[in-house]
């Protein structure tokens, strides 16, 4: 259920009720406005996905920066209602959606904005294509080509230009195009992005070109993610780059230095029972834990040394220090785990609140 | 907010939109009348810590089945907040509240219900006791030793009893006892080995208590958690509750060390993909799971193993005759590795009996971190 916190715009960061999941404004604004400015002379543009901030607000708030398609991605139908609902035109849900519930709900959104659905396999887009022509919809269709993570999506071209063919055919779907998602270790170099990003997004600009000689057109390659967000748009027919992790940031991508660390969570000492170590009030019930222990921000000395449901446990080197009722900001190795724990982002600026936005979409795992 | 498809009483649950955190109450009232008769007969009694739920439907039901002190306990001041006001009455937020902002919410709470808190600083309860007064309330107090978590909690010996002396002098605040949190088995913990060490960890706060005892102080309640060291607590003499969270729904990480219960809340997801024979992917990933401190176990297929959790896909490697299971529109049933982590994901149960959907249980204090 949703918690009742919301502090006033104005009220210092110092007096803020912990733990509590906070945005600098300033870096977000910074980061979006990176966005804006590589894709501004590009054909390529961003799809910014929805998934890692789960708030209507935040969306458009990227879309009128500018660098956008003007719409968003989202990983679950629930998700992409509330993108929807919260007026946002176009929708394109990078997950495969099965079960006929779901696919009803689709079809519904499909009579109220654009949406796309990935798809790996036939029986699914005739399950879509039915469902659409009940309602009296159309609903976009993209592939999804597995290239690296070894989950959804087809295998290979052969089985891409079948399935191809098939939803071309299928009353009620629009075939639009093909997609990709990958992932990559550190990798700060740009060449050395630019290298991997060719060779992984090289699959579905091969099972572009093999659909369209098959004389099956599309106006969409839809690939990348914020390791490749740059270099992905230099490649000769993508069309949009899915992008999130850049909004809120986090450590795994600490390389990307243009991006600043926006989503914190803001924790308290509460305990300091022993020389060299201090209890904060956020465990990974508040930050997650997926892809690594968060970071603490700007205090020299200060490391987190585990954590449990409900504390962390801090380290503190000699010369440092920390006393009960000290504020410490983490900051994620993985972001969109530690957003999904919370109702609402409190917007910061110079240290005290500009603005407190419902996470809307928290929660929306179906 | 989750956004559920509210089906029918009476719906299936494998019927059920997903992913879906669903509750089997039959297996549910089961471990609670164990756990809880255990305590039918011992001086000691339960304190349901309702943190590895936040449900008070959840809540009442432990209290109803008897073995318990008449009050709950949770680990955040909104949780706290939540639980009063569903009605409960007798509140133990057995952790530390340090701002003043927070020690005002506090007294606030304390005014309308009854309050304990765990203090393990003097200064923290120089604060309560200004804040109790300035109130006009009364906060009952456990002073927290550490047990073993290496976490909050005063070292047991002088710091705690310069403490308790402390505290016993302060207007606002009632010294009512003490409390200590005793670490629980990991992985592979060999199980003697464990017992022992727990059976230590357990007599620091014994010999605490006789220690603030022989000094003259009032020491009316010793407290001890959690859910897996209870057995040992009921048999040391000196113990008067034990505070115990995971027993009602149970998950992987304490199966093995106590087999008399199990798990009752289980994640229902739904294959999306079984794009080859070794694998399928389900619609439960690392938000509908939170595998912080482990991974979801498969349940009911031999030869299927979740390996992977992403953001939003789980990962089912699948060997033998089970290649040919778990095609997509399939049904899959995970069991939590760590039950308060995936409930905290979560706003609704769905609380279903002999496989028959009940009704969607709130998760009334879910979120309420602060």
């Amino acid at each position: 259920m949703t918690d009742h916190y919301r502090p006033t715009p104005g009220t210092p960061m110092e007096d803020l009720d912990t733990p509590c999941l906070i945005i600098d404004m300033d870096d977000l604004d910074n980061n979006m406005d990176v966005i804006a400015n590589t894709y501004a002379g590009t054909s390529a543009k961003l799809r910014g996905h929805a998934k890692n901030h789960k708030t209507p607000a935040i969306a458009h708030r990227q879309i009128r920066r500018g660098g956008t398609v003007g719409g968003v991605c989202a990983a679950k139908v629930s998700e992409a209602e509330v993108m929807v609902h919260g007026g946002i035109s176009s929708v394109f849900i990078t997950s495969e959606i099965i079960e006929l519930m779901k696919i009803d709900r689709l079809c519904s959104l499909a009579d109220q904005a654009e949406m796309l659905v990935a798809c790996d396999q036939a029986a699914n887009a005739r399950d879509i294509s039915r469902a659409a022509q009940a309602r009296g919809v159309e609903v976009g269709v993209v592939i999804e080509l597995e290239t690296g993570l070894a989950r959804c999506g087809v295998r290979d071209v052969d089985q891409g230009v079948a399935l191809a063919k098939e939803i071309a055919s299928l009353p009620g779907l629009r075939f639009r195009g093909v997609m990709s998602h990958q992932t990559i270790p550190d990798m700060p170099d740009r060449e050395d992005r630019a290298v991997e990003a060719a060779r992984t997004i090289k699959g579905v600009i091969d099972l572009k070109d093999a659909i369209e000689s098959e004389g099956i057109p599309m106006d969409i390659v839809s690939t990348g993610e914020t390791w490749s967000y740059d270099v992905a748009a230099e490649i000769p027919g993508v069309t949009e780059i899915q992008g999130g992790s850049y909004l809120m940031m986090e450590t795994h991508y600490s390389y990307m230095t243009e991006f600043h660390y926006a989503g914190k969570i803001l924790t308290t000492i509460i305990s300091t029972p022993n020389p060299g170590i201090a209890i904060g009030d956020a465990g990974v019930r508040a930050v997650s834990s997926l892809s690594g222990m968060p970071t603490v921000f700007d205090r020299p000395g200060v490391t987190v040394g585990n954590m449990d449901s409900d504390h962390s446990v801090f380290k503190v080197e000699s010369g440092a220090s920390l006393v009960v009722g000290d504020q410490v900001l983490l900051i994620p190795a993985q972001q969109d785990a530690m957003v999904s724990r919370w109702d609402r982002f409190i917007g910061l600026r110079g240290g005290k609140v500009e603005v407190v936005w419902d996470i809307q979409a928290r929660g929306c795992h179906n | 907010m989750e956004r559920p498809i509210f089906h029918p009483v009476g719906t299936p649950v494998e019927e059920l939109d997903t992913p879906a955190l669903v509750i089997d109450l039959d297996v549910m009232d089961k471990n609670i009348q164990t756990f809880q008769g255990y305590f039918a007969a011992t001086v000691a009694k339960a304190r349901p810590v309702v943190t590895s739920h936040l449900c008070p439907q959840i809540a009442r039901r432990q209290l109803d089945a008897g073995g318990t002190v008449g009050g709950i306990a949770v680990t955040t001041l909104g949780e706290a907040e939540a639980f009063a006001g569903a009605g409960f009455s007798d509140i133990l937020l057995a952790n530390q509240i340090v701002t003043v902002s927070k020690i005002r919410r506090l007294c606030v709470l304390a005014s309308q219900t009854s309050i304990g808190i765990a203090v393990d600083n003097p200064d923290n309860a120089e604060r309560l006791s200004s804040g109790a007064v300035e109130a006009g309330v009364e906060l009952w107090v456990l002073i927290e030793i550490d047990a073993g978590m290496g976490r909050c909690g005063i070292s047991a010996g002088v710091e705690a009893m310069k403490l308790a002396q402390r505290i016993d002098g302060l207007p606002g605040l009632k010294l009512e006892g003490i409390m200590g949190t005793v670490p629980g088995p990991k992985g592979d913990d060999d199980l003697a080995q464990h017992e022992a060490k727990t059976k230590e960890n357990l007599q620091i706060v014994l010999d605490s208590k006789d220690a603030l005892k022989r000094a003259g102080l009032s020491i009316e309640v010793v407290s001890v958690g959690g859910t897996h060291c209870y057995a040992q607590a009921v048999r040391m003499p000196g113990v008067t509750e034990v505070r115990a969270g995971r027993y009602p729904l149970m998950d992987h990480r304490l199966k093995s060390f106590l087999p008399e219960l199990n798990p009752a809340a289980k994640i229902l997801a739904s294959v999306i993909s079984h794009p080859i024979d070794g694998m399928a992917v389900l619609d439960a990933g690392h938000k509908a799971t939170a595998p912080d401190q482990g991974r979801p176990v498969l349940e009911g297929i031999e030869g299927g193993n979740a390996t992977r959790f992403s953001a939003e896909h789980g990962i089912v490697e699948l060997e033998g005759d089970a290649q040919k299971q778990l095609n997509a529109g399939d049904k899959a049933w995970l069991i939590p590795y760590e039950l308060g982590a995936s409930v905290n994901q979560y706003d609704y149960f769905r609380a279903a009996k002999n496989g028959k959907l009940e009704g969607f249980w709130p998760i009334s204090a879910r979120g309420m971190l602060a």
